[in-house]
């Protein structure tokens, strides 16, 4: 079951980069956010732990709800363009992908020895790190970059979960925090932005 | 404790509400309540435990929350008398107060903080406060670079946290949460069973702090952020962010110092020199005061990174107090000396009449003989220990002529940030024409009171305590 949801987060993460539009752009963030909270949920039952269980629902309800949810109002609000041709064009991209899965793995090799049990997460972990910087990088426009920073968290909070069985509830809680704090400046960002304007 | 420590932001964040014609000098005056806590802190027996082992008070960060204090005293004097300079709206600059007080939490968060996720979580704090801030200015350019240090920073800061997963991961199997705690991974920092996976996490959390100081290859970045926005900001990156940043590397650096030692100094001693050898060029060829200053500010914080590692602590404190304090009066310089046009140097020290004029005139020569290490500023005793403590270094190890090399490669490269400094203090007392400035109270006071700190850091008691920090 682990392996399905971690498989089905990085291929909401690959179709993310194949995205064109904005609107399923946050379809495929929400659903990544998805894979990833139900996974927290499964393993935190499974090692009978709370604060991962706590943390997953606060996933699922902050980052696979209400984050594609007020980003959708905010373009709306903003009429910010739907349209977002990707820099690298898909031929290169089909090339590059999985160019930096075979890379993460083999970067992860060394680790294999040590963590028995999870280096092949770890490694996908760091793969969707490299795969959201990506994201990031090859729009020009701000809201997939956006996206992208928010895929950031997402890979980070995996790898925590993969690498570690959770961080302490009050570091979960924080990044929490910090990315309702970011939605924030993100929405004054684009106020001023029309302000400017 | 913790709540008198929060107090100054808080009034701060409160008063930032308000509309009220004195509400300014209530804004700016309020800093002052933080002088307080930390005198008694420093009064207290360390390690003082302000939450349990979350957040702890120890001779090294009491250090770092004073000047960063004081550097927030100091620059909220000088925004008294912002508007003087810059065309700033009231609700702007209220709202600039309003997330200056965020950033003051998140710093104040992650100085504290004895535990690497919750040193995470102020940093982030204080790098998202500050995109608002650099958006104050109103211009299309500083609008596109606060979009640039939203995302970047988020990089960096990410790559922090990335870092922190992995050495968590490292030393959990043998400390559980505790493998969370800088004083619980000093402790047991040679029984952690994955060094390899440890000195990973590290390495990428020592570039996510590099890139937030501006460190190679980011060293365009910050200074342009800084260009784009307010010269407050560039004081307040300058002075307390960078100042908060490398406390983090002192932490991180420590236990890496425990695990392997070589690794440890061979990282931080080429990726300094990579990122002073750029910056020494870029200096060479900037052509405005905010990112000369920018750029020196980073060279500065490579050279702490050095001394650290090097050994020479005292020497890395002493040159990170003395940087901050002397980079933000720069900085807050330079909205009187861009007076003119930004970029002019020439007769930038000429035009000042009055008292508070030959003050100006005085503490800004001051300040630049100081930043480029000229006697009897500290930094220049700071750079002779530092190099002192290098060579000690170079001595008991396997590498003596690889590191002399080194050493020889840096003074070369400071040899022509030196050079610059010195011919662009020469450009603006010499030449160009004389055009009358203006300097009022606001940066009056900021300089005076910096300038009265350096001289407290100079003295033999001061020195006691940095000595007796490490």
């Amino acid at each position: 079951m682990i392996d399905f949801f971690i498989g089905m987060f990085l291929a909401t993460l690959i179709s993310a980069l194949f995205t064109t539009r904005l609107y399923r752009l946050l379809f495929w963030y929400s659903m990544n956010s998805l894979a990833l909270a139900f996974l927290a949920l499964y393993i935190g039952q499974d090692i009978n732990d709370n604060p991962l269980i706590i943390s997953g629902m606060v996933t699922l309800i902050f980052k696979a709800i209400g984050i594609p949810y007020f980003l959708k109002k905010l373009s709306l609000k903003h009429q910010i363009n739907r349209s977002i041709p990707p820099n690298i064009s898909v031929h290169y991209a089909i090339i590059l992908i999985p160019g930096i899965l075979v890379f993460t793995f083999y970067l992860a090799q060394p680790l294999s020895q040590m963590m028995s049990e999870h280096a092949n997460y770890v490694a996908i972990s760091i793969s969707s790190l490299f795969l959201a910087l990506i994201l990031m990088m090859q729009h020009k426009s701000i809201a997939p970059k956006i996206i992208g920073f928010l895929t950031i968290e997402n890979s980070l909070f995996l790898l925590a979960t993969t690498a570690t069985g959770g961080m302490p509830m009050i570091v979960e809680l924080g990044i929490f925090f910090d990315l309702l704090m970011a939605i924030v400046i993100i929405n004054l960002l684009f106020l001023k932005n029309e302000e400017t304007a | 404790m913790l709540y008198l420590l929060i107090l100054p932001s808080l009034l701060m964040f409160l008063v930032s509400f308000s509309h009220a014609r004195k509400s300014k000098y209530i804004l700016s005056f309020s800093t002052f309540l933080i002088l307080i806590p930390i005198v008694s802190l420093f009064l207290m027996q360390k390690p003082f435990h302000l939450l349990d082992d979350y957040l702890i008070v120890d001779k090294l960060n009491s250090y770092v929350l004073l000047l960063v204090s004081i550097v927030a005293i100091g620059v909220s004097l000088s925004l008294l008398t912002l508007y003087k300079h810059v065309k700033i709206q009231e609700r702007e600059y209220h709202r600039f107060y309003r997330f200056f007080a965020i950033f003051w939490v998140g710093l104040i968060i992650s100085i504290l903080a004895n535990h690497m996720g919750i040193f995470w979580i102020g940093l982030e704090l204080a790098t998202l406060s500050t995109v608002y801030m650099i958006k104050t200015n109103k211009s299309k350019n500083a609008s596109a670079e606060a979009w640039n240090y939203m995302l970047v920073g988020a990089i960096g800061v990410s790559l922090v946290l990335f870092g922190i997963i992995l050495m968590y991961a490292s030393a959990k199997p043998i400390l559980g949460e505790d493998a969370m705690n800088f004083s619980s991974l000093l402790l047991h920092a040679k029984e952690i069973p994955y060094p390899f996976l440890f000195e990973m996490g590290f390495a990428i959390s020592a570039v996510g702090l590099f890139v937030k100081m501006g460190f190679f290859p980011m060293n365009l970045w910050l200074t342009n952020i800084e260009r784009a926005a307010f010269y407050p900001v560039a004081a307040l990156f300058s002075g307390m962010l960078e100042t908060s940043v490398i406390l983090g590397f002192f932490r991180f650096s420590d236990i890496a110092k425990e695990v392997n030692y070589w690794h440890l100094f061979g990282f931080t001693m080429l990726y300094s020199t990579i990122t002073i050898f750029i910056v020494a060029f870029l200096i060479y060829r900037s052509k405005d005061f905010i990112r000369l200053f920018a750029l020196s500010g980073i060279e500065h914080m490579a050279l702490v990174a050095i001394f650290w590692v090097s050994g020479g602590t005292f020497a890395a404190l002493l040159h990170l107090g003395a940087h901050a304090f002397i980079k933000p009066s720069l900085f807050l310089a330079t909205g009187i000396l861009e007076s003119n046009g930004k970029y002019n140097f020439n007769g930038a020290l000429k035009g000042y009449h009055g008292v508070k004029g030959k003050i100006f005139l005085f503490l800004v020569g001051l300040f630049l003989l100081a930043i480029i290490s000229l006697p009897p500023s500290p930094m220049f005793f700071s750079e002779i220990y530092g190099f002192s403590a290098m060579i000690s270094f170079a001595k008991g190890s396997d590498y003596f002529l690889l590191i002399i090399v080194n050493i020889i490669i840096l003074l070369l490269l400071l040899s022509i940030i030196f050079y610059k400094f010195v011919n662009v203090y020469q450009m603006m007392k010499y030449e160009g024409k004389e055009r009358q400035k203006k300097v009022y109270f606001g940066e009056i006071a900021a300089l005076a009171l910096f300038a009265l700190c350096i001289v407290f850091l100079m003295l033999p008691s001061s020195l006691k305590y940095l000595r007796g920090i490490v």
